[in-house]
């Protein structure tokens, strides 16, 4: 069986009609391949970037948007931006002296505790705390419940001073105070002190103290019926009562 | 990729091989041209360093078989195909030829390579269980079965291998 089978096979050879056309298909294809066989590593890697870059920029929107301001005004006004976890992402002076606190704080991913300590044990901010300077740090953001979150936390920060003062607000009043160059806290007592005389300015309050503003709102209103509690900008409320320097117009009721 | 003297060198070497191996696999001479052009542009491409000629050899089956196998299953063809299409020029080819290699033709699939391999090739079984990737029993068995029926096809002449 093996020869018959040798002897069939051997009739059939590569005919040199399909040799000549073989050579001829190899000449033409041997360039193109080479260069194509590239592609597909390269072509394989897109699509991983792609769903890389959405991660990425995903990742990006969620922990850099910040989604609540802390405004802390002494004299020193400061805006701290924060993320939806809680963590500091920038802190922005609103006057010179603002600033240059701002300037020597390190908050890059600092959660805003550790940030309102640091402003609170800054040498300058102690010294006018303890000469009984004002503290007013105010909570604006547009999320309740990280409003209240971020406020019991302010609030256990500073309990230890005796002329701290808490808020919570929203966000739309943030813009007006920004359009007026002051950071939240100042700009409330902006508004407050405009009530009580238009001529103000939001320049010269830029420049003054928490102490001093409440000092001529306080001189401004003298005996008369207290608008401390500032109702006229609506969506302020107080959460914490302190003694403020003798005046306890707030639970007197307005004659 | 290797160079033109190569490649034709291959051709001339192994172009029956190719061509043989095709022919048992494939229905139609299209499809032969189709996988001869392919198996030489592969060939051609790989960076393979053979050791020896049979190495370079068996790793050319290997590659047509595998080729004829994935033409085959891209798409529905008949099963059923006569000589005529299968070769160029069947007409030169005497009768006991024919019948021979439609003898061939007509065992199942996976019995043709291997009475190829062996009988024409002459490639010992275990060398066929390395080229095919099958068990070396395997082998054994199909051999076995192959002769047995050829030998019904083609009337019981004693085999001498």
């Amino acid at each position: 069986m093996k020869d018959k089978l040798k002897a069939a096979f051997d009739q059939v050879q590569a005919e040199e009609a399909l040799k000549e056309k073989t050579r001829a298909y190899l000449a033409d294809h041997a360039q193109n391949r080479t260069p194509a066989r590239k592609h597909p590593v390269a072509r394989r890697l897109v699509p991983a970037a792609a769903c890389l870059v959405l991660v990425l920029l995903g990742g990006n929107w969620l922990y850099f948007t910040p989604t609540a301001t802390i405004s802390v005004d002494i004299n020193p006004s400061l805006e701290l931006a924060v993320n939806r976890f809680d963590k500091v992402l920038s802190v922005n002076g609103y006057n010179q002296d603002g600033q240059a606190l701002a300037d020597t704080l390190d908050c890059t991913f600092a959660s805003y505790t550790e940030v309102v300590d640091a402003i609170l044990a800054d040498e300058q901010v102690a010294a006018l705390l303890s000469d009984n300077g004002v503290l007013t740090i105010t909570v604006v953001g547009d999320n309740e419940t990280q409003s209240a979150r971020l406020l019991s936390g302010v609030e256990s920060c500073t309990a230890g001073q005796k002329n701290a003062y808490c808020y919570c607000a929203h966000g739309e009043e943030m813009e007006h105070a920004h359009q007026a160059g002051l950071s939240y806290g100042k700009y409330q007592a902006y508004l407050e002190l405009q009530a009580l005389d238009p001529t103000v300015t939001p320049e010269q309050v830029q420049g003054m103290t928490m102490r001093e503003i409440r000092e001529r709102i306080s001189t401004l209103s003298g005996a008369s019926s207290g608008s401390e509690t500032s109702t006229s900008s609506g969506s302020a409320h107080h959460s914490q009562t302190e003694n403020e320097h003798g005046h306890n117009g707030r639970h007197q009721g307005n004659d | 990729m290797r160079s033109e003297q190569e490649v034709n060198r291959a051709i001339e070497r192994y172009g029956d091989t190719v061509r043989r191996l095709c022919m048992i696999h494939l229905k139609n001479h299209a499809d032969t041209e189709d996988i001869f052009q392919t198996v030489f542009l592969k060939y051609l491409l790989s960076t393979v360093s053979f050791e020896t000629q049979e190495h370079e050899k068996a790793w050319l089956i290997r590659v047509t078989i595998n080729a004829c196998k994935d033409l085959l299953k891209s798409f529905f063809r008949s099963r059923t195909v006569s000589l005529d299409t299968l070769l160029d020029q069947p007409a030169a080819m005497a009768p006991e030829h024919r019948e021979v290699l439609e003898a061939v033709l007509a065992l199942p699939q996976k019995y043709r390579d291997v009475v190829y391999l062996h009988y024409y090739e002459d490639y010992t079984a275990p060398e066929i269980g390395r080229i095919l990737g099958k068990n070396v029993n395997t082998i054994y068995t199909l051999l076995t079965r192959a002769k047995k029926l050829l030998r019904e096809t083609l009337g019981g002449d004693d085999d001498e291998g």
